[in-house]
């Protein structure tokens, strides 16, 4: 059992710290991580139980599903021993309680968006209210054009105040690292104020 | 001197020639279950005997995850095919999300297998002593390491 120690050592994992990236089909979140991600990303399939309160059919009775639904993923090394993993996710669906699987230790979210189809991105935002985790709504650029200005997207999504909306290039290595950078902001202002003296 | 239309007469190949709608393909003459959903989401827990809900529950997509040295060989190799090949991909650090990804298998099975195997002393699964999330120096150290990023 101990000789084999001396074969090969298994190295100290990294700390693993994780952002969700959330949005509907199509709006660039696997362009988003492979952007900026060490790995091409890949993909892993999860069931989630989506909880479909029929907002088409509200005099339906809630009901539960359960879909698969696939995450495309990607990595940055911080250093040695710091990995920053970033999960990509549809945003369309109801979110249901497997999404706490998800968000439970992340740092915080980026809700990408089309700006030209809003509404896919509604559940997410919701989620993330209640949930409490810090997210930040990132508008896809296509093409090198918003669609709509920030300030009509903030006010279509009803985001609050302290909830920042950029404006970003999927595709763009720099551009994605300064929107995940606007999230750790939110991520270190929510980890001092927990540490602050308020609290205790 | 004339061809008998084949098969008995009935103009049964004009109606096609002249835009009607095709007939769907002829159904199904040997029943065989088609592939759907269902079936992915079905097969991969055959796997995990059943069972849908190990105590997996702490175990989080970016969990890392190693192999324990010195498993004796023979042990090994009565495993499942995907059992091996966890510990063999686990040789270095790994989170469930990676491990789920390169066997091509859903996460909640991968969370099983693998809960399955550290219970049964083959990996460790390794938690940190404090919650980066409310860590400023770790998430300073992420912010740092992105800004270095060009």
């Amino acid at each position: 059992m101990d000789s084999a120690r001396s074969t090969e050592p298994v190295r100290r994992p990294p700390v693993p710290v994780k952002i969700v990236i959330a949005g509907g089909f199509g709006v660039g979140k696997t362009t988003t991580v492979g952007a900026i991600s060490d790995i091409p990303p890949l993909t892993t399939e999860a069931e989630m139980t989506a909880e479909s309160v029929g907002i088409d059919n509200p005099g339906q009775r809630t009901e539960k599903r359960t879909t698969t639904v696939a995450m495309d993923f990607g990595s940055v090394s911080i250093d040695h021993s710091l990995k920053l993993y970033l999960f990509g996710t549809p945003g369309q669906e109801r979110f249901g309680y497997m999404w706490d699987d998800l968000s439970r230790g992340a740092l915080g979210a980026m809700v990408v968006v089309d700006a030209s189809r809003l509404d896919d991105c509604y559940p997410a935002v919701d989620y993330f209210e209640q949930v409490g985790l810090p997210f930040i709504v990132a508008v896809n650029a296509f093409d090198g054009r918003l669609g709509a200005d920030l300030d009509t997207v903030r006010w279509a999504l009803a985001i609050q105040d302290h909830t920042p909306v950029v404006a970003f290039d999927a595709r763009n290595r720099t551009s994605v690292r300064d929107a995940l950078l606007v999230v750790l902001d939110l991520a270190l202002h929510r980890a001092v104020s927990h540490r602050s003296p308020l609290r205790a | 001197m004339s061809i008998p239309p084949e098969g008995g007469g009935a103009p049964r190949i004009r109606p096609f020639l002249s835009g009607a709608p095709a007939r769907p393909p002829a159904p199904s003459q040997h029943v065989e279950p088609v592939p759907q959903a269902g079936q992915a989401a079905l097969r991969p827990f055959i796997l995990t005997g059943g069972r849908v809900n190990a105590d997996s529950a702490d175990i989080k997509l970016e969990t890392q995850v190693t192999a324990r040295p010195g498993a004796p060989p023979h042990l090994v190799a009565a495993m499942a095919p995907e059992s091996q090949h966890i510990l063999h991909l686990c040789q270095s650090p790994l989170s469930v999300a990676e491990i789920s990804a390169r066997l091509h298998l859903h996460l909640g099975v991968i969370k099983i297998l693998v809960a399955d195997l550290h219970h049964a002393g083959y990996l460790d699964l390794h938690a940190f002593e404090t919650d980066p999330v409310f860590d400023p120096d770790t998430i300073l150290r992420v912010i740092n390491g992105l800004r270095a990023i060009h």
